[in-house]
Parts: C-alpha cells; structure tokens; sequence
C-alpha cells in the first residue's frame, strides 16, 4: 500500500474513532460485526475484513492511540446464497443486523429496497485510491436504481467444460477440437450443435453423460437461457421479464438433451459430490459450471496440475448461441460486501471493506478460490499470474452479463428450475413447462413480471 | 368461623389451581394457543421477506383459494403420503414388528426392537444424508452398489418412485413408535387367556384375530389419531432427502407451507397456507375421534379396583 493510502486510512480512521477527542482517556474497543454464509469456497471474504482491522490497528497503535477495532463474525449455515440472505433480512427485521455482510450480488436490491444495504456512492467518490483501479462492468452488479449499493469481492466466469480426450476418441481432428472456442465465440456453433456433438460422444461410447448441470437451483440456466435470447430484465423498467418463445426454445433444448442421452433425466437427482466427480472421472463430456471448479477438477485427478496438461485435456467454451450468427452467452456471478447504513461505525466499516477490497487482500482469496480479480492491479501480482486458470477465463469476460439486481430474483430463478426439473425429468411437456414458469411467475411476482410474446 | 373456613378453602382451591395446571396452561397458551393466533394475525398482512407487516389484506386467502395451482395437487399428495405411511408402517409395520418380538424369546426380541429403533434414535440429519447416499441414482449409491454387484440394474428411487421412497424413509422411524406401544400393550394382555386359547386348540394366527388384536383395540386407534396428525405436519425428512421434488413430486402441504414461507420469504402466504394446515388438522382429529370412538377410550373405568 502507499504511504498515500496510509495517511488517508490513519486520517479517515482517527477522524471515525476519536471525534473531538484530543487525549483519550479510556481506550474504546470497536466491535464489527460481519455476517457471512460458512461456505468453504470462500473462507477469505470474511478474512479479509478481519486482516483489514488489523491494518487499521497497527495504524492506530502508530499513531498513538489505544483504541483498537475487532471483527466479531457471524458464520451462517445456509444451504446456498439464496437461504443465507434470507436469513440475514430476518436478523435485520429482529435487530441483530450485522455492520458488514457477504451477500451474492443479485439480492442488493432486496436489500438496497428495504433501507438494509447503505449506498455507497459517496464513500466511493470521497476514496477513489481505493476503488479507481476497480474493473468497471463489475460495478454494474452492484447497482441499485443507478446507485452502487456494495463493493465487489470477486468475479468469475461460468462455462461449459468439454473433455478432449473424447473428441479425440470419437475421430475428431486436433483442429476441430481446439477450433471450438472460436468458432462458439463466432456464433458458427450452435448450442444445437454442442448436444449433436455430446450424442456422438455418448453414442459413440466415449461417455456415460454427454451434458451434466448443476443438481439445484442457480445463476447457470439464465447464462444458457441468455443463448436463447432470455434477458430477465427490462432495463428501462426495472421489472422482471420472461419471453415466452425464449422459454420454449430452452426448454425444447432441455428436452431434447434428456430424450436423446444427452442429460441424464435425473441430472437433478444427483448429488453435488457425484456431479463433481463427473468430469474428473470421465463419465460425461461436458460439464455446465464455474472457473472456481477448475482446482477441484484437478484434484479429482481430471489432469496433472499444470496449465499444459490441464488445457489438452479439457476445453472451456461459453454457452453457445441457440441459432447460427448469433452471440454466444456468459454469466458472471460477483459475490458483494454491503454496508448496514444503521451500522453505528458504518463509515468504519466501509473503510474495512475499502482495505480488503485491494489486491493485496483479494488476491489470495482470488487465486486460492478460482475466483478472477476485481482490479486491474492484480493481474500484475506474481500470485495471479501463477495462476493460469484466472487470466485465461479472464477471456470469457467480455461476454459476460449478470443476474438482474431484482428484489425478486429468488422466486423468478426458484420458478424457471422447478419448470426445467419438470421437462427434463419427463414429467411435463415443454409446452406445460413454458405454461408452468409463466404462472408461477406471474403468481407470485404479480407485478414485479412481464410475460412477454 | 364457618364462612372463613369456606372463603380459605376457595382460596387454597385457586392457589392450588395456579400451583398445579398454572404452568401446563401457560405452555398450552405459549406454544399451541398463541402460535394460531399469532398465525392468523399475520395470514390476514402482506407480511415479505423483510417481516415487516404493512397492511390488512385478505389478498393472501383470494390467492389460495383462486390462483394457487399447487394447492389441490399437494393436498392429494398429502393425502397419499399420510394413508401409504400409516397403513404400511406406522400401524401395520408397527403391529407386526410388535407380534413377531413379543412371539420371539425376550432377548431376540428385545434385539430386535432395539434394531428398529435406531432411525429414531439418529439426529434426522445424519439419517437423511445416510438415505441420500443410498439412493443415489449413479454406481456411488449403496443400494445401487448392491444392485450391480447382484446384477441388477441401476435404480433411481428418487425419481422413478419418490412417493415409495418418502414412504419408506419415513416409515422407518415411524413404525417403531407403533411397535413400543403395541409392545407394551400386548404385555399387558392377562397370559391365561392365550394359554386358554391355545388349549382350545386355537393357532397363532387365531390368537392374534381373537385375543391380541381385540385387547389392543384402544392402542390401535390412539397410534392412527396420533400418527396422522404428526405425519400431516412433519415434513423434514422429506425436505433433507428430497427436497420435495422431483418437480412437485414429493412437496406434501406441510412442506409446500415451509417452502413458500421461508424459502420464499412469502411469510404471510405461509401462513395464509398453515392456517389451512390447522383446519385441516382439526377437522381430522375430530373426524378421526368420532369414526374410531375415541372417547370410550377416555371414559372413567367402570370397575374400580381398590
């Protein structure tokens, strides 16, 4: 950090800590208190508030002061992000707020809704030598009414991974084999393709699974559903939308994947642990998930851990564009530190995010969990660029969109994967499938949703 | 002299009252009476996610009972579940897990009570997760371990046969409450009837239909009460192992209550939908208190024994 960052943090803290105290009497111990789901995946989100303290302790001490800051956390069982939030909007209702918390981007607006999360547009624009070098589209996950309600603490790119060894196996060229990015980034290859593909790989006995998906609900199908030109939002509203047609054309192509081998009809059955092992052990071609999956491939055994054995064994390509000519679809999911505006230290405690926001502090989080960074500062740091996986899906980025900051996201994504369970496990049609997400949505989001076609 | 006798007495009566039924009351106001209430009240507010309360509305019963398409399907389902798990289970299992161990010698069957009160005696987590590794529907699953070693085909409980496996997971553990109580009053059924019976020249068969069965009436009808009631509201196996799917398979009303309110955050249609649950649960009871005449059950004995 610079001696410039230095002053600003000794400046800022002891104008937070010592308000017209000129001598302190009694040293005043600070307690922060951060919420965050227990979730193995990302241990250094709360770490980093915690070393952030610790920072401005040593600065306190330095300068003379006894006052010190301490972060009490709260780690919450919550089975996913979706039940974690949840839970934090019952401990706000019951006063047991916490002044900082980790929160999956999409329910900023929830938050930001009911008066929970602080707008930080000030506190950014009073500290740009901490937020300048923060990587712009990430911003875009934070907004709420046009205003940023939280920092972002990580990024990452979803993708479907394909294994080389069994094109190999089936005949296919080296050419072709690693001519499938670009011509998935041209538009050439359609997501169509990539399931007559996974058929040949399956038929031809190269796998026991051609297309595997995560076995609950989550940010995935918006990214495929994206290739079918499904955008959840109408940006100039604000409102959740659903197309119809968009629907349809997704949903034939669940259907065709479970009635054709492609996905097993039960993928929504399995566990996490025998999806994860799926890829690793070589008994699908594809698997539909994240970067952060790619050190847990690897140790499965799906190659020696090097970027060379890695990346002749498996291929990364976005979801394909559903018709030829068009875009292909990615989805970045940032997770998000957010500021309790009741917080009676709530500039304290953004001046910690603030410090565990640099790359100092995000970058081992980053590289250890398979996350890409949130400053353009940190691809310059030894650590990240030992990390190969992170500059290469750094790639995807530009294709990437985010889940809408809608406050009612949570139903609208609950909605669209009972509707794909449905269809893919043969209980409903398409049709019934299309019929269901509707009325779902529109039962339960009333007005927050546009059926649109 | 007489009438402060009296007025001591009315007092000591009160004092006693408090003493004695004062803390059975205050738990009965506290979690059975105040719970309904409180559920009403906020069945009738647009109550979400933050838990405020804003306005008075029936706008949560106008949505149940005109555009809740799930409601009718998950009743059924609901219906199924409770029928199949009692009468394959938890009187019916329950029964004959009582015969054959009260047949057995006293250790055997002591043993064998003790194997099938273990899913009771695990934490409902481990039981589940043990369940959800037996079913897994790839080779990694016990059952389907099994199955290929035996040649067998691999299954998928979870999604060809979810209302079976519901059933059975909870069946489980709720036959041996059944197979305690049928124990206990099978026990106390006077021996010279059966030796009498067996002179007769009655088999064991006979003894069960004519002495066993008859003796045990009153348990019979007390588990089916109690065990209907209890499965119309449990639903956390079924949330750990299946998680009320595939599709709407598995969500039987208690769950599907569960879900819309915490899972949805809709904490006011949640309990627009339990308050169902409540009327439903009553209705049973006393249906089920007047087809089993269960208050010959409750009446005072006629013989007094001194």
């Amino acid at each position: 950090m610079s001696m410039m960052k230095n002053l600003a943090v000794l400046g800022l803290a002891a104008t937070i800590l010592l308000p017209g105290q000129i001598t302190p009497v009694t040293a005043a111990e600070i307690e922060i208190g951060l919420w965050t789901r227990a979730d193995r995946s990302g241990p250094l989100r709360a770490g980093n508030i915690v070393a952030a303290a610790d920072t401005v302790n040593k600065m306190l001490a330095a300068a003379g002061s006894p006052d010190t800051v301490t972060v009490s956390i709260h780690e919450n069982n919550a089975k996913g992000f979706d039940a974690d939030a949840l839970d934090l909007m019952k401990a706000f209702a019951a006063n047991k707020a916490p002044d900082i918390y980790v929160a999956a981007h999409e329910w900023i607006g929830a938050f930001a809704e009911a008066g929970y999360a602080m707008n930080l547009e000030d506190h950014i624009a009073a500290n740009p030598e901490y937020y300048a070098d923060v990587i712009p589209v990430l911003w875009n996950a934070t907004l709420y009414l046009g205003k940023r309600h939280a920092i972002p603490q990580d990024s990452e790119i979803r993708m479907f991974f394909y294994n080389k060894d069994m094109l190999r196996q089936i005949g296919k060229s080296e050419d072709f084999i690693e001519g499938l990015p670009a011509m998935v980034e041209s538009g050439e290859f359609t997501i169509w393709d990539l399931s007559s593909l996974a058929k040949e790989v399956v038929d031809g006995g190269a796998a026991e699974y051609g297309i595997v998906h995560r076995p609950n609900v989550g940010p995935d199908f918006l990214m495929t559903m994206a290739s079918f030109g499904f955008d959840p939002m109408d940006e100039q509203t604000g409102k959740l939308q659903a197309s119809r047609s968009a629907l349809e054309g997704f949903l034939s192509w669940i259907k065709w994947n479970a009635d054709n081998g492609v996905t097993p009809s039960n993928n929504t059955s399995f566990s996490w642990d025998t999806i994860n092992h799926l890829l690793p052990e070589g008994k699908t071609f594809i698997k539909h998930h994240g970067l952060w999956d790619v050190p847990r491939q690897i140790r499965f055994g799906v190659s020696e851990d090097s970027e060379e054995a890695y990346t002749n064994t498996v291929g990364w390509v976005h979801s394909p564009a559903a018709e030829k000519g068009g875009s292909p679809a990615n989805l970045s999911h940032p997770i998000v530190y957010a500021v309790n505006p009741g917080s009676e230290h709530a500039d304290l405690a953004a001046l910690l995010v603030a410090i565990a926001s640099q790359p100092y502090f995000n970058t081992p989080h980053a590289v250890t969990t398979g996350h890409t960074a949130i400053m353009h500062a940190q691809s310059g740091m030894p650590a990240y660029q030992e990390a190969w996986a992170l500059s290469r899906g750094a790639k995807l980025l530009p294709n990437a969109s985010f889940m809408p900051n809608h406050t009612q996201i949570g139903p609208f994504n609950q909605a669209i994967y009972k509707g794909i369970q449905g269809v893919e496990t043969g209980r409903i049609s398409v049709e019934e499938g299309v019929d269901f997400i509707l009325d779902e949505l529109e039962s339960e989001l009333g007005d927050d949703v546009v059926i649109l076609d | 002299m007489s009438a402060d006798l009296i007025t001591q007495q009315k007092r000591r009566q009160r004092t006693n009252f408090v003493i004695f039924l004062g803390p059975a009351c205050l738990l009965l106001l506290m979690f059975f009476v105040l719970p309904v209430v409180v559920d009403i009240a906020v069945a009738f507010t647009d109550m979400g996610r933050t838990l405020k309360a804003g306005e008075f509305t029936f706008e949560n019963f106008e949505r149940m009972f005109t555009r809740d398409r799930r409601l009718l399907k998950t009743l059924t389902l609901t219906f199924i579940y409770v029928l199949g798990t009692l009468a394959f289970f938890n009187v019916t299992f329950g029964l004959i897990l009582a015969l054959v161990t009260t047949a057995l010698p006293s250790r055997a069957g002591g043993f064998f009570r003790a194997v099938w009160l273990l899913p009771r005696m695990s934490p409902s987590v481990v039981y589940a997760l043990l369940w959800a590794w037996a079913i897994d529907p790839t080779e990694r699953g016990l059952i389907n371990q099994i199955f290929l070693a035996l040649g067998i085909p691999i299954l998928d409980l979870q999604n060809d046969f979810p209302m079976v496996l519901i059933i059975v997971a909870n069946g489980f553990i709720g036959a041996s409450m059944g197979m305690i109580i049928f124990t206990s009053a099978i026990r106390s059924i006077p021996e010279h009837l059966f030796h009498a019976a067996r002179t007769d020249g009655a088999g064991g068969l006979r003894v069960v239909w004519h002495i066993t069965l008859p003796a045990i009436r009153w348990p019979i009808s007390f588990i089916t009460v109690y065990q209907t009631l209890s499965l119309l509201v449990s639903f956390e196996y079924i949330w750990l192992i299946t998680d009320g799917g595939p599709f709407f398979d598995t969500t039987v009303y208690a769950l599907y209550v569960y879900k819309r309110a915490f899972e949805s955050g809709q904490y006011a249609y949640g309990a627009t939908l339990a308050l169902l649950l409540v009327v439903i649960g009553v209705a049973a009871s006393m249906l089920m208190w007047r087809f089993l005449n269960m208050k010959a059950l409750l009446q005072e004995p006629r013989i007094e024994v001194h």
